[in-house]
This record gives structure tokens, sequence and C-alpha cells, in this order.
């Protein structure tokens, strides 16, 4: 314990941007001994975007870390020498300075980014940290492509924290309209739920919509979530109409014989049967009821369920900027307060 | 075209609409409208932001306690589940199914039933202090 790097008593500031390198908008500090290893780990984090800064041992990388610090992401090798200037300390491997390392950035910055390099290790379960610790990422395998994931989530918890009160409520009511967009086949979701399927399918990462969704970092957090919501919100209305399809398709029909009738008499109309009909009419006489009394706001719905544009309906109705904002306003606040139970009308039913 | 359209794609096209509508609001319009709605709009932030964490969270807890088992994961092989609410994935080695909810952080699936019974086939010892 004599070599562990004592922790600074100074109380954790919030993360601020980091501070040093400013030609790339991703930065992280690689402290790692092992050349071949530095070199590896630096050029998959360059190829990532990342400004990289490396310290050969952990009272560099805390020095560094105090200079330039806070990164995007710290990687650091469980088993980093304390000092490396004094030649070659062959017990530094055994002692593992990158645990004090980590310790020592988490009182500096306790939201900071960290990965461990363990690579000595096999797996995850196989080294040893304090309980502080114990939930920080580690990377015991190079192989397999688990830095990139890593880094990822590193990332995208990094954004969700960084994200402000207005963004937090604008994608919650973003989430809101697309769920209450799908009616019944939103089948008992709500809007949280698109809005933890998006951010599952981003920390899963992959491309594909089925599997996940990258987040390509040129679009901010924000937008990325929306993109995704969007797209998972319409997934879930094609599988809603192509199970109906199915279930109507594969109705056994017998005629009084019990003989099968042919599968073209099964074949599902492409309108939609008359009780559903009559259950989405309610919910837009529903919405419209709501407004009776606003005829500028029924007027601006009308408009919406034809497909008409806004400038169509501002040039139609005679609406300047201001008086359209505020009719669409006066729409939002009552549908998700009556959808919240505010009182501002009838509670939603789905 | 807009003839054709049934009620339910009319309602759908209306509420995407509202839904477009908020991305423009300016901040102090997005915290003025929670506020009208009757909420207050600092605590409906951080209960957001907690939905988020908790998804996060969910996906921490099901990949450690797989770890813990001995199964293998491919962190890009998780797949979500045909209604949405769960998703789904099999341990690389012995194939056993596994499956959480982000909202609740339940988890399913054999692969919960015990340690995975390959784990041990690729064992490589541990290279503890060999490699410096």
């Amino acid at each position: 314990m004599a070599h562990l790097l004592p922790y600074p008593e100074s109380p954790a500031p919030p993360l601020p941007p980091p501070r040093s390198i400013n030609a790339s908008p991703k930065s992280a500090l690689l402290v790692e001994n092992d050349q071949s290893l530095l070199s590896f780990l630096r050029r998959s984090l360059e190829d990532d975007g990342y400004a990289v800064r490396t310290a050969a041992n952990s009272e560099e990388g805390l020095r560094l870390y105090r200079d330039c610090g806070p990164f995007n992401v710290v990687l650091i090798d469980y088993c980093v020498p304390p000092n490396y200037g004094f030649g070659i300390d062959y017990l530094a491997p055994l002692q593992k300075h990158g645990i004090g390392l980590a310790m020592a950035i988490r009182q500096i910055h306790p939201l900071q980014g960290i990965i461990i390099t363990a690579l000595a290790y096999r797996d995850a379960r196989e080294v040893p940290r304090p309980l502080e610790l114990m939930h920080i990422p580690l990377l015991v395998d190079i192989s397999n492509f688990q830095l990139r994931s890593l880094l990822e989530k590193i990332e995208v918890e990094r954004a969700i924290e960084a994200l402000t009160s207005s963004e937090l409520l604008r994608l919650r009511q973003f989430a809101e309209f697309r769920v209450r967009g799908l009616g019944r086949a939103a089948r008992g979701r709500t809007g949280e739920d698109l809005l933890q399927e998006a951010l599952m399918r981003t920390l899963i990462g992959a491309e594909d919509l089925q599997k996940g969704r990258h987040w390509n970092k040129d679009v901010d957090f924000v937008g990325h979530l929306t993109g995704a919501m969007q797209s998972i919100s319409n997934h879930w209305k094609r599988q809603f109409k192509e199970t109906e399809a199915y279930l109507i398709s594969e109705f056994p029909v017998r005629d009084a014989e019990g003989q099968e009738q042919s599968p073209l008499d099964n074949v599902a109309s492409e309108h939609a049967a008359a009780d559903q009909r009559l259950i989405e009419q309610d919910e837009k006489d529903r919405v419209l009821t709501t407004f009776k009394d606003d005829p500028e706001a029924t007027q601006i719905l009308q408009d919406f369920l034809d497909g008409l544009k806004k400038s169509e309906i501002k040039s139609r109705y005679g609406l300047d900027e201001r008086k359209y904002a505020a009719t669409m306003k006066r729409i939002r606040v009552k549908l998700l307060g009556r959808r919240n139970g505010g009182g501002q009308g009838e509670k939603h039913d789905r | 075209m807009i003839d054709k359209m049934t009620h339910d794609e009319r309602l759908e096209q209306l509420m995407n609409r509202l839904a477009e509508s908020v991305l423009g609001l300016s901040d102090e319009a997005a915290l003025a409208e929670t506020s009208e709605v009757g909420a207050d709009p600092e605590q409906e932030a951080e209960r957001t932001r907690f939905v988020l964490r908790q998804a996060s969270k969910a996906l921490d807890n099901v990949t450690e306690r797989l770890s813990n088992l001995g199964h293998t994961i491919n962190s890009n092989g998780w797949r979500g589940g045909r209604w949405g609410h769960h998703f789904h994935s099999t341990c690389q080695t012995c194939g056993s199914f596994v499956s959480f909810t982000p909202a609740t952080g339940e988890m399913r699936g054999e692969a919960l039933d015990g340690q995975c019974p390959e784990s041990g086939q690729f064992a490589i010892p541990r290279r503890e202090a060999s490699r410096k």
C-alpha cells in the first residue's frame, strides 16, 4: 500500500469540459507501460476519434489528469507501475497501482468515465478491486471489440448526465406524443418504455434496428434519441399491423361440412374492421371534443388530421407565428394534462 | 391520399406533428409548459433522467450477473423482444437463454439457473505478473 497514490482531499467539483485537448471533441488519457499495448490501445482510441494523451506510470498519469483533465474517458492499466523513471520495479506489477490511480481520479471527478485494462485476467470476476470500484468497466478481452462497447457506454452515460432539464422534458413529451399516436399498437407501452427502448438500442449499439442503433456522434444526443424513438415507434406500428393480418389470415375457416375453405377466402381486407374503425373514430373524436370550446385549437387539430402543413394552416386562418405557437401550446398542455390526470379534461384511457 | 387514410393513421399523424412541435420549443417554453400541466419541471426532468439511468443500470446488472455465472454474452448480441418490453440473448458458450426488462430490471431465463456448464472449457490460466 505504500506505493499507492494519496487521495486528494479537496471536494469534487462538477465535471467540466476538457481543458487541454481542444482540437478534438473527444479526449482520452491512456495510462499503460507496456509499449505494444499502448500502441494498440492508442490506435484504437484514435480510430474512434479520440485525441489521446499517454502516461507510462501512475504518477505521470495523475499529474496529466490534474493538468489536463477531465477527459471523455481514462484507460488505466490495472498493473501500471508507480514510476518508471527510477529503473524497473520488479514488484510493481503486483501492486495494483492502476486501482490507486482510478480511486484518486474518482476523488477529483466522481463522474469521470474510467476503464481499467486488466488483460492479465481472463474474466472480470478474477480482478480484485475495492468496493468503490466494483462497477467500474473492466477490459479483459481485447480481441472481441469489448473496448469499443465500453467506450460507447461511457459516452452514452456521460451524455445522459449532461442532458439539461429542458432537453429531458422535450424528450419526455416527444415520447408521450409518439406513443399516443400509436393508439392500440402501443399495446400498453408508455412514453417511458419508448425512451428506455431508445436508450437500450443505443447501448447495444449495433446499426441494425432489430439489434440496436449506433449513436453517430455527428448528431447530438437529443437528436439521436428522438430519431431512435421515431424509428422504434414506426417499427412497433408495423409489427402490430403485420400481426393483425397474420391472426386474421390464420384463423381456420371451414364450410358446413367441415372442409377447409380456400386460403384466399381468409386474406384480410385492406380496410380496418368495423369495430376497430369505431375505436379509432372514438379516440379521434375524444381529442377534438377536448377542445370544443377552443375554435382555433379545433381548426389546427382538424387540419393536422387532414395532413395540412403549418404554412397552409397559418395562411388559411390568418394566424401569425405568435398566435399559432400559443394555440399549439394550449393543445400540448391540455393533452398532456389530460394524460397526466391534471384535471384539464377527462383522463385518457388507453 | 389523405382521404384514403384511416382514422388511426390520421390520429397518428396528428400526434406525430405534436411530438415534432415539442422539439422546437425554447428551454424556457419547455419548462413553462411542464409547470402549466401541473408538474414540477425539475422533478419531471430528473425522473426522466432516472428512467434513462435505469435502463443502463439494468443492462449492467444482467451483464454482471451473467459474468458471475461464467456465461459469455456478446454485448452487441442483445435483441429486442417482439413486443418491446424485454431484451434477450444467449450465452455464446453454452447457448442458454436469458432475457431482461429495462423498466423493471427483471431477469429471466435458464442462463440464470446456474454456472455456465461450458465455462471451464476454454479456461486460460491467469497470467498475472507474467506480462510485465
